[in-house]
């Protein structure tokens, strides 16, 4: 009798609910650690750091002391530390020098190692080689021995020249050729997703390019890069956040010294993560709206769009022959009536 | 005469080709350039290796370029002490393992909710997924600190400088490029067949069990890949593991990166070491560096596939 009960009741609890329902909320016993981790860790100490950048923070026998003092923070950072802004500045044309090179050398190998290729396992295993080796210690040793720079540049008779006209390009330069072979290791990743996306390319549109008399060149431009574009914006909104997380980067050092420094206290700190990210949304907004794919919101919608119209301006054209169709063998029909 | 105006055409058809990318003249180009820029990738470990094999006098010398004409183990034996290996590499062992355990664990349910429920915004979540791997890791980090100090002190328990406060972020999916290791696997269970869960389910499985039995068991491969880039990627983490654990346990990137200061108040006690005025030379800092990248390098060499193919599954190039 009652295990009966029992399953009536189960029954009678699933017809209320639904199948669907059901399946949403263990859907969500399998999203909930990470939902509860990510509000605890990322979402709520994201914002927390606002209002810590606002304050000045003090660690008393009670546990963390925050009292608010204005834009103070803010201003030590910008102001009256001297080495933070120039930090930053480095950080940020290493950003805007590097992340392009990267991307474009990726993007060159993919290409050439794309189609026809006999060795590209090797190669690829070789450029992968590097994700899987650096880390900031090891990029700071071998930076450090100078293991890391091919040749000397300022011995180049071109450089010279460059350095005569504008000695900040020149420094650029020098900058990018010091640390040539570290810069190419972040485009590992890069390298493999082009790669990647290249061979699922459907390769009659290339052949039909080709019939129509398009050069390789061409082709290039207006079919492949179109094509992996979208490619193009995650590899380098990739690049831009990896190239922070090392010792490139000089910023991520001053904010981990800032944490243990107990005299500035942890306000500063957040001041200065603060002023870090927010550079970092504006290059990768930039990044996006650079590569936004924007063939989507015009080309394929208008198509079809036009396609439509067209089809019911054919319908009504149609419906209004049949319509006169109709008219006049009624019209037809009635005069023979009348005779 | 004729021979060679007979040659000429056929010549010119094997270096240029029919088109320019099957000439002779293009693929000498390519492979030329591509192993060109290959050593430009591998120059900094060819010099690393170089380093590390030469002795205090082939340091100096200058006519040596690459090969060392004293090669000498001792930069070796002096970076292996210094490290305190084999320990070091233990250590390093154990935690890394440990988080991407925890890491593989925790993105597999993630992933396997996202790609076979439907819930409230979960278009949103899933953007936060994203966003969570682009947020520098220094604005959430100060809290993150702050609460893991405050529970240090409330608790009396030491959590500061052990495994504990990553291994928390690991369990709750906020580990170091959690949202990569999640995309892999949203991105494996989504080829997977609904109709396999379906049959489980009429045949009386949970929704666990559907998980446990069907989906785990068949991404074995995945689920592989994504322990092996969580490793790797927690072996060789400084920043975070720099400000929760600092130097209270002895790792393998951290013990680099303090190398030099460990090196100087070793350094009398270490046999073999040079004795009297020296100077800290390149070779012990290469040899200490070839050391700490070794177990990576060796494991790179026997699953190099699973690591290029893994980065593939994440279908951030569109299926």
């Amino acid at each position: 009798m009652k295990k009966e009960a029992k399953i009536k009741k189960v029954k009678k609890s699933k017809k209320n609910k639904g199948f669907k329902e059901i399946s949403n909320r263990s859907g969500y016993k399998f999203f909930m650690p990470w939902l509860i981790g990510f509000i605890i860790f990322t979402a709520f100490p994201f914002i927390y750091t606002i209002y810590l950048s606002f304050s000045s923070v003090r660690l008393t026998v009670l546990g963390w002391e925050t009292t608010f003092n204005g834009i103070a923070n803010y201003v030590t950072a910008l102001l009256r530390n001297t080495s933070y802004t120039p930090a930053l500045v480095q950080f940020f044309l290493a950003e805007v020098i590097y992340v392009p090179v990267i991307i474009t050398v990726a993007l060159i190998l993919a290409i050439l190692m794309n189609g026809d290729f006999k060795f590209r396992t090797l190669f690829r295993v070789i450029y992968f080689l590097p994700v899987i080796v650096i880390s900031g210690s090891v990029m700071t040793q071998l930076m450090s021995t100078g293991s890391v720079q091919i040749g000397n540049v300022r011995g180049v008779f071109i450089f010279q020249i460059l350095e005569s006209y504008s000695p900040i390009l020149a420094d650029l330069v020098i900058f990018l050729f010091n640390n040539f072979a570290i810069v190419l290791w972040f485009s590992g990743i890069p390298i493999v997703l082009f790669l990647n996306g290249l061979q699922k390319i459907n390769t009659q549109l290339f052949e039909a390019a080709q019939i129509d008399g398009a050069t390789g060149w061409q082709i290039l431009w207006k079919i492949t890069l179109p094509i992996i574009r979208p490619i193009i914006l995650v590899s380098t909104i990739f690049t831009i956040v990896q190239l922070g997380m090392f010792p490139i980067n000089p910023v991520y050092g001053m904010i981990q010294n800032a944490i243990f420094d107990t005299v500035a206290g942890l306000g500063l700190a957040s001041a200065y993560a603060w002023i870090y990210s927010f550079l970092v949304l504006i290059l990768l907004g930039v990044a996006f709206l650079l590569l936004k794919d924007h063939s989507k919101d015009y080309a394929y919608v208008d198509v079809v769009r036009l396609q439509n119209e067209k089809l019911e301006k054919m319908r009504k054209r149609v419906r209004r022959q049949q319509e006169w169709n109709a008219f006049f063998r009624k019209q037809k029909g009635v005069k023979h009536g009348k005779h | 005469m004729e021979s060679i105006k007979r040659f000429i055409p056929i010549l010119k058809k094997k270096l240029l080709g029919h088109n320019i990318s099957d000439g002779l003249i293009y693929k000498t180009a390519v492979y030329v350039l591509l192993i060109a820029i290959a050593y430009v990738f591998l120059y900094p470990l060819f010099r690393m290796v170089s380093y590390s094999f030469m002795s205090t006098k082939d340091i100096i010398n200058p006519e040596i370029d690459w090969l060392p004409i004293h090669p000498t183990l001792l930069n070796l034996k002096i970076a292996w002490e210094v490290m305190s290996m084999p320990w070091t590499l233990l250590n390093s062992m154990w935690f890394a393992g440990t988080l991407a355990l925890a890491q593989t664990l925790i993105s597999a349910l993630t992933g396997y909710a996202f790609a076979r429920y439907e819930f409230k915004f979960k278009n949103f979540w899933f953007m936060m997924v994203l966003l969570s791997f682009v947020i520098p890791i220094p604005v959430v980090l100060i809290p993150r600190w702050m609460m893991f100090s405050s529970a240090q002190n409330i608790l009396q328990f030491k959590i500061i400088g052990t495994v504990i406060p990553q291994l928390l972020l690991a369990i709750a999916g906020q580990g170091v490029y959690s949202a990569i290791l999640i995309l892999i696997f949203y991105n494996f269970f989504k080829m997977i067949p609904v109709v396999l869960d379906e049959a489980a389910k009429i045949d009386g499985a949970s929704n666990f069990q559907v998980f446990y039995h069907i989906i785990l068991k068949m991404s074995v491969p995945t689920i592989i890949t994504v322990f092996l880039f969580a490793f790797v990627w927690n072996y060789n983490e400084t920043y975070v593991t720099g400000t929760f654990v600092r130097q209270a346990l002895k790792l393998m990137p951290g013990q680099l990166g303090l190398f030099d200061s460990i090196f100087s108040d070793k350094v009398a006690v270490i046999p073999g070491a040079p004795g009297g005025v020296f100077r800290l030379s390149e070779s012990y800092k290469m040899a200490a560096t070839m050391i700490t990248m070794a177990p990576m390098m060796i494991m790179y060499f026997f699953v190099q596939k699973q690591f290029v193919e893994g980065i593939e599954k994440t279908g951030i190039t569109g299926e």
